[in-house]
Parts: C-alpha cells; structure tokens; sequence
C-alpha cells in the first residue's frame, strides 16, 4: 500500500513537472531595419507556428516560449540577443538570420554547441570550420545559381550568363561557384556587377550587359532591386533579348508586387511550394494566416512559409529529443535529434518540394542543407508557376568541393 | 597654505598649474573611485550585460578619436568606422601570427597612415567638401574590402584568442577579459588624449580649428597640424576597431559601414564634442537608449490595449527604434548642441559652488 501510494505521488509530481516544463526557442532577426521585407514575414511565420506548436501541443507535455527579436540587421545586436539567451533562456535551438552576422557568430554557436537554422542559405555557414552546429533548411544560395545555369543548359548550351548581386557576403558567396559550373556546363560568365538597394535606374547596368552579349542575368539579391532592373529592362525593350532569373529572395510575391507586368517571364529558383499548391504546410500556413489575422502581403510571402519551415524543424527535432532521450530537451538532444532527421526518419511537413527520392527534410552530420530539392518557377499572369519537376543540382556537390 | 582638499575656487597662480591633468585633489579621488567601481562593474553583471559594457567601451575609443579630427581640430569626419575597419582587418590578417598586445598598436599603426593619407585633402577643401572626401573614403573601404578575396569579399574572418597567459578563455570569461583589456586601453587613450591637449599639438588643434589663418600667422602649421589630426583619430580608430575584432571573435565588413559612422557622430554630438567625458557619455546614452527602445517596443508588441490603438497595418512599436535614434540627434543640436558633457558640468558646478548659486 505504501509503495502505491509512494508511485502514485512520483506518477503526479512527474506528470505537473511535464506539464509545467518549458523550452525555449530563439529567433532575432530583421523586423526593421535593412531586409525588414524578407525579416518581417520570416519573424511572423516562427511566432505563428510557435502558437500553433503549442495550441495542438505538438511537444507533448511541453510548452513552447517562442521569443522572436528584432536585431534591426546590426550584428552588434545580433550577438547581443544571442548571448543573452544564452545567460537567461537557455534556448534548445536558435534560429538566425543574416549572413554576416551568423558568419561572425560562427565560432560562439560552435562553442556553445547551439543548433543553429540561419535563413540565410550562404554556402560559408555550412562550410568549416566550426560548421558542426549549422543547418540549412533548404539549399544553398549557391546550389540554387548552379541550378539555375543547369536548367538554362537544357536549351541553351554554351549560354552567355551575367550575374547581378548584392553588395554583400550574401550576394557574393555565388559568384566563385558560379563561375566553376559555367567552366563545366562550357558556359560563359561575361559579367559580374553588384547592386544594392539604390538601383534607380538601371539602363547603363543593363545596357552594359548587352552590350557584353549577356543573354541571360542570374540575380543573387532580394526582391527590390531584381524589380527595379525588371522595369528598366521592360522600358529599355530588354526584356525580350535577355532572359533574368534568380534564386530564393529574389522572386515571389513581392517581386511580383514591385515589378507588376515586368515581372511576366522571370524564372525563379525555389524549394517550396507556392500559396495555389495543395500542399500540408501551404494549407497550415493559410489557416494560421487566417487565425492570427495576418496581412495578405505576410500570407502572399514565401518568406512566411520559410519561417514556418524553420520553426517546424525545430519544433519537430525538440519533439524527437524528448522521445529518444526520456524528455531531455536541450541544445545536445535537440542536435542529436536534427542529424538523425534522414533516411526513414526524414521530416515532410510539406512546405518544401521534395527530391526524386521522396525526401524533403533531411540531415546529417555532414550533410547540412535540408530541402536539396528545387523546382524553377516562372512568373506568369501575376503569379509564381512551376516549369520543371523537382530536382536537385547534379553539378553544385562537383563545384563546391573541386 | 589652503586646504588643497577644500578648495572651492580657482587658485592657479602659475602656468604648470594651469595646464596639470587634474583640477584638484578631489578630481583625482573621484577618477580613482569612477575606476575602481568600473573594475568592480562587471562581477555584479551578467556575462551578456558585460558584452553591452565592452561595445559602449569600444564605441568610446573610436568617439574620443573621431573627437579629436572633428571635436578639436574641426574636421568633420564621416570615415571613423572605416577607420575603425581598418585596425580590425589588420587584426584578423595578423593575429595567427602575433599576440593581441601587438595586433591591436599595429592596427591603430595601419589606421593611422591610412588616416594620414585620407587627411591629404584636409590641405585643400573644408567643412562639407572635406566631410565628402572623407564619405569617399568609407565608401571605398568597403568596396575594397567586398572585392578583396584576401579580406574575404567582407564575409567573416575568425580572430579567436583561446588562450592568454596560461589562462584559458572561452566562453564563460571571454566578455569579461576583454572588458577589463578594453578599459585598461581606454584608460590609456584618455591618459594621452588629456595629455595630447596639454601640450602645444593640442593647442595647434584648436587654433586650427579656430582660423586657421591665424594659427599659420603665429608660426604653427595648418597642413601638418591637420594632417595630424586625422592620423591621431584614425589611430584611435583602429584601436578601437581591432578590440572590436577580438571580441566579436570574427570581422565583417557590415561592422564598419557608413550606419556606423554617422552612429559615432551621433554620439559625438549626443555626448559633447572635444570632451572626453562626452566621449564616453554619448556612446552610453545611444547604446541604452537602444536597449530601453527595444524593450518598450517589444513591450508594445505583447500589449494588447496597445496594439488595439495603434493603426492596422503599421508596425508603431518597430518603428520606434529607427525614430527614436533619429529623434535624439535632432533634439541634441536644437535644444543641447553641447551635448551630455554640458549637463554634467552644470551639475559639477552645483557641488562645487553648493549652498551658493555661483
């Protein structure tokens, strides 16, 4: 009798303990500031999957405390909040930002041995050293470029290829690569210039790159200034002569809502699904849209569904710590967890297309990228459509690692 | 003989005393006590609020160089973070080869002869034309850096010190040790920026500053003196930048872009031009004053009746951040163009002439 009752207590103080535990998630990012357009979206998709995580207790027994915080692009800011978290939080998983600041932040999330999903997919976060802890939830700004050029290669061989950039270690991790693909696809690259977010006018750009025989113009850079060059090409009559195209924030809703009808034709490169597929996450994305009353530029943005994918792996890799290691949910488990996320146990919450093989989550301990599948989409009538099935750049593993 | 440590009034009655580091007996107690609570400071702090600390310190050093080229010898400067870019990328080049305590005089050496070339038109052009070249400047540091494979292209270039002495520094002490050599260092930089305006440099500076004309009548030299001035600031700069480096372990060229340089300006002049107390004031102010918006914006964020009166549509509490920084600039150079420096005199002055008014 004694001992039921012993067990009895033990069973209820472990279920209140279970009930009452929290774990900890961290964004910060650019809600202000430079990039806000893409940091925004991205921030509200962590906060309303978070909600959601919890409203269906997705962790069960666990409540998730989301804290989404506003860096403003400073990679002062940036460390200041990471570092914070981790004197006060303790979050299981940080989920960062901006290349810069994740590249300087490199060495500390190694040290501290903190998983970390950037949503910036610059090659150098995954290559070493102190790489160990990064993941990329879908594949690489370079991966994207080299995919690109192969899809050009289908029709066009020995295709002439300008690439316009982002002044930025963002814009710039694609060009080295970039060049290698074209040296093997027998491409040619016949310009490289960067553009910021000045770009008012465009036509010396543009005139320059025709003049070079460019027939095609890979962006590396977010929708802003791809929308301004649209327009110029479209007034300057380019836009029949030179094919433009661009991987992850270049297109999407928000080209389309800055470039309107000069965006009729550009080809973009993306891993997820767009807001008219039937797919599982599109219709949770909607439905959370609708419940936390989201505008319709937040539901229209692929960066939306790229903060909810992010927040979903984590969720989901906190989730199989707790099963795999009798409900430890810390930075070690959860890291456990994401590179046993392959094989059978890959993750498909099915807001990014999947590879041949069926998969659309995966990790490992050297494998980094997540969604290695793409599909190239073309902007028609005002909306994103998809011209190629899912595939994967046979040439980017080759280049990147010559 | 008065009591030295009662004196109420101005009792000088020779030059060497005019021109001493310290007023009285009572400053060189209270710069004791400022120093001994400031390394008392951080073992009463969080590790990340220490961070906070060494970012102010950091910012200090750059503001009381930038004080010295457009505080003292009125060369409006809008490259101090380049400057400040400079030190670190020398830092992040040679630290797997030398100790910090070289890398970081070397990279104050490196900014310095940068600083005196930048300076060159400072012989020909003034005020806005001069402000241009030096916005030329920034800008052609970061377009070197972003096409430089040897700096790569601006992305992050490691600078981890693991170890200092037998000491191992990780983590856990890593923000504290480099609080205290970052303040041991400022220490240093306000020792010789007092003495500097001691001397007869300084007061080139000023006359410079003044008319130069003038200053070149009574014998001193504007070219040199100017050339000067922009070397000594640039010097500060890429000390202050190369502390940065070490204990942000990583240098990106986003750290030292033109935002940076108008933000040091800002707290120039939020903290008092030509004054070391407002270069260390107005570094305090900008930095707080970013940390106590971001907590009233996320605080607004998470109010309901809040957000119930704000528009829909518009983001009021992120918007707060960039405004506020903004806002105070304004009202400083309308309201206060001395800046912090002067509140903090008229308050000395209160104790000092306490009970009576003056």
């Amino acid at each position: 009798m004694k001992r039921a009752i012993i067990l009895g207590m033990m069973a209820m103080l472990g279920l209140v303990m279970a009930q009452g535990r929290t774990v900890n998630l961290l964004w910060s990012g650019a809600v202000t500031g430079p990039t806000s357009d893409v940091g925004g979206p991205y921030g509200a998709g962590i906060e309303d999957y978070c909600k959601y995580a919890n409203d269906q207790k997705l962790i069960p027994g666990v409540t998730l405390n989301c804290t989404v915080r506003d860096d403003q692009y400073q990679n002062p800011n940036t460390q200041r909040i990471f570092e914070e978290a981790l004197d006060r939080a303790k979050p299981a998983m940080y989920l960062g930002y901006s290349t810069g600041a994740m590249l300087q932040l490199k060495p500390l999330i190694n040290e501290v041995k903190m998983p970390t999903l950037p949503a910036s997919a610059h090659i150098g976060l995954i290559d070493p050293p102190n790489n160990q802890y990064m993941f990329l939830p879908v594949s690489s700004y370079s991966e994207q470029v080299v995919a690109l050029m192969e899809y050009i290669n289908r029709t066009d061989k020995n295709a002439k290829i300008a690439l316009v950039v982002n002044p930025s270690p963002f814009g710039r991790a694609v060009v080295d690569h970039a060049r290698r693909a074209a040296q093997r696809l027998g491409q040619s690259i016949v310009d490289v210039r960067e553009v910021g977010g000045g770009n008012l006018d465009n036509t010396a750009l543009l005139r320059a790159l025709d003049a070079a025989g460019a027939q095609y113009i890979i962006h590396q850079n977010v929708a802003g200034p791809v929308a301004n060059i649209l327009k110029d090409a479209k007034r300057l009559g380019l836009d029949k002569k030179i094919k433009q195209m661009g991987a992850v924030y270049t297109g999407g809703a928000d080209l389309i809502r800055l470039a309107g009808d000069a965006a009729e034709g550009f080809l973009w490169a993306s891993s997820y699904y767009t807001l008219d597929e039937n797919a599982p996450g599109i219709n949770l994305q909607k439905q959370l849209a609708a419940k936390y009353n989201r505008s319709a530029d937040i539901l229209n943005s692929t960066n939306y569904t790229a903060g909810m994918l992010a927040a979903a792996i984590a969720v989901e890799a906190m989730k199989r710590a707790a099963q795999r290691f009798s409900g430890r949910i810390d930075n070690e488990t959860v890291y456990q967890a994401l590179i046993g996320m392959n094989g059978p146990n890959a993750f498909k919450p099915g807001f990014a297309v999947s590879t041949k093989a069926g998969i659309e989550i995966d990790f490992t301990r050297t494998e980094q990228t997540g969604a290695e599948g793409l599909r190239v989409l073309e902007a028609k009538g005002g909306k994103f459509v998809p011209v190629t099935d899912p595939f994967t750049s046979a040439l980017f593993r080759q280049v990147r690692n010559p | 003989m008065r009591n030295p440590w009662a004196q109420t009034g101005n009792y000088r009655t020779s030059y060497v005393q005019d021109t001493t580091i310290f007023a009285n007996y009572r400053e060189i107690v209270s710069v004791v006590l400022l120093l001994l609570a400031l390394c008392i400071l951080p073992m009463l702090l969080e590790r990340s609020q220490v961070l906070v600390l060494n970012f102010i310190l950091i910012y200090a050093i750059a503001v009381l160089g930038l004080n010295i080229t457009t505080g003292y010898a009125g060369l409006i400067s809008v490259g101090q973070a380049a400057f400040m870019g400079v030190g670190a990328y020398t830092v992040a080049l040679s630290a797997p080869n030398l100790p910090f305590w070289l890398t970081i005089p070397l990279g104050g050496i490196t900014a310095a002869i940068i600083g005196f070339i930048v300076g060159i038109p400072s012989l020909r052009v003034k005020h806005l034309y001069l402000a241009l070249a030096t916005l030329a400047f920034q800008e052609i540091f970061v377009w070197v850096v972003g096409r430089s494979p040897a700096l790569a292209q601006g992305a992050a270039i490691p600078v981890e010190m693991r170890n200092f002495l037998g000491l191992e520094i990780g983590f856990r002490n890593h923000n504290y040790f480099w609080y205290y050599v970052i303040l041991f260092v400022l220490v240093l930089m306000v020792i010789a920026w007092r003495n500097l305006l001691r001397g007869k440099y300084g007061r080139a500076l000023i006359a410079v500053r003044d008319n130069d004309r003038a200053a070149d009548a009574m014998g001193m030299d504007p070219g040199r003196t100017k050339l000067f001035a922009f070397a000594l600031g640039a010097f500060y700069g890429g000390i202050a930048g190369g502390l940065l480096a070490y204990m942000q372990r990583a240098v990106v060229v986003e750290e030292f872009t033109l935002t940076r340089s108008v933000a040091l300006l800002a707290m120039a002049i939020v903290g008092g031009l030509g004054t070391v107390v407002g270069s260390l004031l107005g570094p305090a102010f900008i930095e707080f004053l970013r940390l106590y918006m971001e907590r009233l914006s996320e605080w607004m964020k998470a109010n309901p009746f809040v957000q119930s009166i704000t528009p829909a549509g518009v983001d009021v509490a992120s918007a707060l951040l960039p405004l506020s920084f903004g806002l105070v600039i304004v009202l400083f150079l309308v309201f206060e163009p001395r800046g912090l420096y002067n509140w903090w005199r008229l308050l000395r002055s209160y104790f000092r002439t306490w009970p009576f008014k003056y």
